[in-house]
């Protein structure tokens, strides 16, 4: 086991991003994108469960900073999928916009005692969320819609069909490769200007990538929101 | 650097675990009360509007009997004007009349007490010339036809 660490420390030594690639029951893991995601999802379920403690009808504080984040998705939601879609579909678009955001910004955290690094770096995440995604999407398509939900695979004219199933293939492949190019790229140049300058302009670095990180939990769920549209599309 | 292994499913597991959690213990009380003050705002415009409405209704049902109170107070002034017009024109009417009746009652005194006058002087100058005429006459004259002659010549000259 210890011959396997160091052989695979070795084989990782000349990348700048580490994984910590284990093996486990489940296959080889990377650890460190486990640990931090461990961390995030705490984050995000720390503040949510502190702002729905005791909820207040005039909000302040963390409850509000909360409240923002879910009304702008509800507002997102209610536009696309409409109420009832909105009902549906907000613990999933609201968790998933929360943790990809948490996520993105965890990387940029100071170096100090603990590596941080997002694990959104990792594309085994971005994978992970997107399939979720598109999962899901069919899941839901037949609870709201019963098997009739496929019929819009041959709609206009079933010679659709394999424009909806390339659709349905490149939709997860390019939500996961946009979101885990932008964040691996944003550690790796905060790395690369960290060794060529390592004052002040880095840090102007971590803000624009602070920004890109909200930005692209955006971006993620905002197209989630509108592949699950066509579960909502006839209401 | 680019790997897909066995973290791929544990982080769709470790993702929907998430969702699960959050659904159940933090996204209920919180979407909750940001259903119930949505609700909350809604009910207290509505109810203000309503007030608004009530408010308003309230106002033109006060102008409304402001101006009724405002008619019928013109109404009893003009009432009341056109009364003492009346009793003026009466008391002024009756003045009159009562006026003239006194002048009438003074000017028919006035000429029966100047007639009785008259009548009085008349019988004295008529004793009186008699008397002087009888002095004198007692001297020439003593006869009924002087007497009459002399009375007839008194009232001629009395006219």
């Amino acid at each position: 086991m210890g011959n396997e660490a160091a052989a695979q420390a070795a084989e990782h030594s000349g990348e700048l991003i580490h994984y910590l690639p284990t093996a486990t029951f489940l296959g080889e893991v990377n650890m460190q994108t486990m640990y931090m995601t461990w961390i995030s999802m705490a984050i995000v379920f720390v503040l949510f469960f502190m702002a729905s403690r005791n909820p207040k009808m005039v909000p302040s504080g963390l409850q509000n900073v909360m409240e923002f984040f879910v009304d702008f998705l509800n507002g997102l939601m209610e536009g696309l999928l409409g109420v009832k879609g909105r009902k549906f579909m907000a613990p999933f678009i609201i968790t998933l916009f929360m943790f990809i955001l948490i996520a993105n910004e965890l990387g940029m955290l100071p170096q100090v005692g603990v590596h941080w690094t997002s694990p959104t770096n990792d594309i085994n995440t971005c994978f992970a969320l997107s399939l979720t995604v598109a999962g899901t999407m069919y899941v839901v398509g037949v609870i709201q819609n019963g098997f009739g939900h496929f019929k819009h695979y041959v709609s206009p004219s079933p010679a659709f069909l394999p424009l909806h199933l390339l659709d349905d293939i490149t939709k997860p492949l390019t939500m996961a490769l946009r979101l885990f190019g932008n964040i691996l790229a944003g550690e790796i140049l905060l790395i690369v200007l960290y060794q060529l300058a390592p004052w002040i302009v880095p840090e102007f670095w971590v803000m624009f990538s602070l920004f890109v990180g909200f930005l692209q939990a955006f971006i993620f769920s905002m197209l989630a929101i509108v592949s699950f549209a066509t579960c909502f599309a006839h209401h | 650097m680019v790997n897909i292994n066995a973290t791929l499913i544990a982080q769709i597991l470790n993702f929907l675990f998430l969702v699960f959690i959050l659904a159940k213990f933090a996204f209920k009380p919180l979407c909750a009360m940001m259903d119930a003050r949505k609700e909350k705002i809604a009910g207290d415009l509505e109810a203000a509007d309503k007030a608004k409405a009530d408010a308003e209704a309230v106002k033109a049902e006060y102008a409304a009997k402001l101006a009724d109170a405002r008619q019928e107070a013109q109404a009893i002034i003009d009432n009341a004007r056109k009364t003492a017009q009346a009793a003026h024109d009466k008391i002024m009417a009756d003045t009159k009349a009562e006026q003239e009746q006194v002048i009438a009652a003074a000017k028919e005194s006035i000429a029966l007490e100047q007639k009785k006058a008259m009548e009085q002087v008349r019988a004295q100058v008529i004793d009186l010339s008699m008397a002087v005429a009888g002095k004198i006459v007692e001297q020439k004259l003593g006869s009924e036809e002087d007497k009459a002659l002399a009375a007839k010549l008194t009232d001629a000259a009395l006219k």
